[in-house]
């Protein structure tokens, strides 16, 4: 937790702007508060994603439809559902990696950080290093671990060597590789396990101090052993980042997550308090999903 | 399938993988090896003493004193021919003799201009000498025995004369007198021919031994030495013993070739022992000796190549090589990005990449027209420079022969980088020229690498857009990029086409296309260990 602290205060110092500092804290005891008192949807007053009947098309076919959900500051929220749901769609949506793909159109308001996304005046750069992203496989650069963690501050012009350790050091103690890497940063990332690298590539995310963390079916790729420090590492960080994170695990989801969405065939069927959803679904086919019999 | 039989195909399948392999490697060797053994005698060979003396001569290389001795020895063998050849020559070189007796007399009559007798004294000495003169050159050219010793006869009835005692016309009688000793013994009807035979013999001698010892510096840079080589003098000196001539056997049938022993066609000369002689005392008189001459890969050479290394052909493929590489892989580099990373699937992109297939398909000699087209008679002369062939030309005409090589080798390398480094960059927020840069370019570069190793490979073989672009056989070392140079390539080219003095030195040749393998060798290996240095960086060992 002292680390955590460390990050944060190292946040402030690199040129956050005062209104978020000012935000969090009470964002995030309101939150808890709301979710634990009312054991309800939680609709918080503020929340940092926002998605309003949102949808999206590859050329004509829809990957998601009509999604309207909230979620909110510092939450883990997990989105479940069978393949080809558009899990994955929705969440890389959220910093627009799906501009990538050629012909892809979207439909409705996405907002993160009070400002639609989809608004052509958006800088791509900045929307990205708000909302860091983890990939289902391990993808560390084939560089040394160092210049794999500082890729992100570089980007934003961090060259100072001070700075720069410092910055690496709190994002690896934060993904709680520290005592593991300290003593050989140059060594290749490629040569690390499949669990550190996914770890690493965590670090390599939070060095940018993104607000939201989206994390793609992360520990898809690792043993349990590597899933439960990744959990791990999830139940800490969600003190201060907001992580939206895609599984198949039905476990890990109840796990780690505060809310569930739950989607199929391109459309948002429940989203709820993660007990409610996996204790008492209101929707037949979420609990068809959750029971193992949907197919 | 029975396991017997899944094992057995097996064990064929990898003797007979194993023996293609086998197979492949012996005729590599049986291809490297013989052009190996041949160019590497360009460098190791029995270097005879002329050699040594080109070596000082020409480069400033040995001991002056020691190889001043060795050819002193060498010419005390050696001086037995020269006088032998010139004894002979006085009997049958008609031409020079009569040239002598013409000088003699026309000094003679200066001389009596300037003297202080009578003018009736002087016109009826005049009258004389210039009859003895008439019947000297008569006796020269004649082949009547009969009559050239009525002649001679005539001429040394004035032996005693005590008009010409003391004078220039007494070298008239002296040549006479010469001319009587040397002839005997001679078949004055086949003067003619030994006449001419002596010259070939003389011309040979020149070849196998240098210039005759006393006469002047030739003009000919290949003829002020003789054969260098152990195995050229060899040669020579068969050309020297066997006289080659074609001989009809009959009508409708091919000329054939008969060798005969020179000695032959010599007989009753004193020559016709000569040619045993040269062949006992041969290398005493070019005194061979194993020599290792690995000045070859930086000497310069003289025209023609006879005697020297292919130090600024080396020079010049290398400055051709490299430039051409530096012209061409941003350009590769930067077209290749564009392809993968920015271009859409649309009609225009398409026509492009059909037309870098085509290009890599074109012959080399298209590439050399279009680059005397564009770069030497249009570009050039845009930027002032003159419209002539040069480096800059013929490396940029090599950088557009290579550059869809490059093209592809790199689109290649960047589209087998992993989508999720670029995902992972992007991510992070970076742009996607940043991306480009710092990510996949890096990780591309291997595969990079390897289209350059391919391309130097190409770019340093490469005869035909050189041919009219900036290479040449002969000529100075390039000062700048807008001289032309001399190429390996071009220059082993130059030797298989060029004429019978090529012929004679064969090892350069192969010396330049050994020299040419070696120094692709030597570039794909440095570019082969950065490869590798990158690759293991890459994967992090």
């Amino acid at each position: 937790m002292t680390e955590m602290r460390l990050l944060q205060s190292a946040r402030g110092e690199h040129g956050r702007t005062v209104k978020q500092k000012r935000i969090e804290p009470i964002m995030k005891e309101n939150m808890r508060e709301n979710i634990q008192q009312n054991g309800q949807t939680a609709q918080c007053a503020c929340p940092i994603i926002s998605s309003n009947d949102f949808s999206f098309y590859y050329g004509t076919t829809m990957g998601v439809k009509n999604i309207t959900m909230n979620i909110n500051p510092c939450s883990v929220t997990a989105i479940i559902g069978p393949s080809g749901c558009g899990k994955s769609t929705f969440i890389r949506s959220i910093n627009r990696m799906n501009d990538l793909i050629p012909g892809v159109r979207t439909e409705g308001k996405l907002v993160v950080d009070g400002q639609n996304i989809y608004d052509k005046r958006v800088n791509l750069v900045n929307l990205r290093q708000q909302v860091g992203m983890v990939f289902q496989k391990p993808n560390p650069f084939p560089k040394s671990i160092f210049d794999n963690v500082a890729y992100g501050p570089r980007l934003q012009g961090i060259t100072n060597r001070t700075a720069l350790d410092e910055i690496i050091g709190k994002s690896l103690k934060a993904s709680a590789l520290w005592e593991e890497m300290k003593d050989n940063l140059k060594k290749s990332a490629l040569a690390l396990s499949g669990g550190q690298q996914q770890r690493l590539c965590i670090a390599r995310a939070l060095a940018t101090r993104p607000r939201v963390l989206l994390m793609d079916e992360p520990c898809s790729a690792l043993d349990p052993l590597a899933t439960g420090k990744i959990e791990d590492l999830i139940s800490q960080l969600k003190d201060n980042y907001t992580i939206v994170i895609v599984t198949h695990n039905m476990q890990q989801a109840a796990r780690v997550s505060e809310m569930t969405a739950f989607f199929c065939l391109g459309e948002l069927i429940e989203y709820d308090v993660t007990s409610k959803i996996f204790e008492n679904p209101f929707n037949k086919k979420t609990e068809d999903y959750i029971t193992g019999r949907f197919g | 399938m029975r396991p017997v039989i899944r094992i057995a195909i097996d064990k064929i399948f990898t003797v007979v993988a194993g023996a293609s392999v086998v197979c492949l490697c012996l005729v590599l060797a049986g291809l490297l090896g013989p052009m190996l053994w041949r160019g590497g005698s360009a460098v190791v060979f029995k270097g005879t003493v002329e050699f040594r003396k080109m070596q000082l001569m020409l480069f400033g290389r040995g001991d002056e004193e020691k190889i001043a001795a060795e050819s002193k020895q060498a010419e005390i063998s050696r001086a037995k021919i020269y006088s032998t050849i010139e004894k002979l020559k006085g009997g049958v070189d008609s031409e020079a003799l009569i040239d002598k007796a013409r000088q003699i007399y026309r000094q003679f009559g200066n001389d009596l201009r300037q003297t202080d007798k009578p003018a009736e004294e002087v016109a009826e000495l005049r009258l004389v000498t210039k009859q003895i003169r008439d019947r000297l050159e008569s006796a020269f050219a004649s082949s009547n025995t009969a009559e050239v010793n009525e002649s001679l006869a005539y001429i040394l009835s004035f032996k005693d004369d005590q008009r010409f005692k003391n004078t220039t016309a007494a070298g008239l009688i002296g040549l006479a007198e010469q001319y009587s000793k040397d002839v005997h013994g001679i078949n004055l009807a086949e003067r003619q021919k030994y006449y001419q035979e002596l010259r070939q013999v003389e011309e040979i001698l020149i070849e196998l031994l240098g210039p005759a010892p006393g006469s002047a510096t030739p003009a000919l840079m290949m003829n002020r030495f003789g054969a260098t080589r152990w195995d050229l003098a060899q040669k020579l000196f068969n050309r020297l013993f066997w006289y080659e001539e074609w001989v009809k056997q009959g009508p409708e049938q091919p000329l054939v070739r008969r060798l005969t022993p020179r000695s032959q066609r010599f007989a009753g000369t004193e020559i016709e022992g000569l040619f045993i002689y040269i062949q006992q005392s041969l290398p005493e008189m070019l005194k061979p000796r194993p020599t290792f001459y690995w000045q070859y890969f930086i000497d310069d050479s003289t025209p023609g190549h006879y005697f020297g290394g292919v130090g600024p052909e080396i020079l010049g493929t290398l400055l051709l090589t490299l430039l051409a590489m530096l012209f061409v892989v941003p350009f590769g580099v930067i077209s290749a990005a564009y392809l993968v990373e920015c271009a859409s699937d649309n009609l225009a992109i398409r026509i492009i990449r059909m037309s870098i297939n085509t290009l890599a398909g074109v012959p080399s000699i298209v590439f050399g027209l279009f680059g005397l087209a564009f770069f030497v008679l249009f570009f050039l002369p845009m930027f002032g420079a003159p419209s002539k062939g040069c480096i800059l030309a013929a490396s940029l005409t090599l950088a557009v022969l290579t550059l869809p090589v490059m093209i592809r080798a790199s689109e290649e390398a960047i589209r087998a980088v992993p989508q999720t480094y670029k995902e992972a960059s992007l991510a992070l927020g970076a742009s996607r020229f940043r991306t480009f840069v710092k990510v996949t370019l890096p990780a591309a570069l291997p595969g990079i690498l390897t289209g350059i190793i391919l391309s130097l490979s190409r770019v340093a073989g490469e005869t035909a857009p050189v041919l009219f672009t900036g290479a040449v056989a002969l000529g100075p070392l390039p000062k700048s990029i807008f001289d032309p140079t001399r190429t390996l390539s071009y220059g082993s080219y130059d030797m298989a086409v060029g004429d019978k003095l090529a012929a004679m030195v064969p090892h350069n040749q192969f010396g330049m296309v050994v020299t040419l393998v070696l120094l692709i060798l030597c570039l794909n290996t440095a570019a082969i260990i950065i490869r590798s240095r990158v690759f293991r960086k890459l994967a992090g060992h």
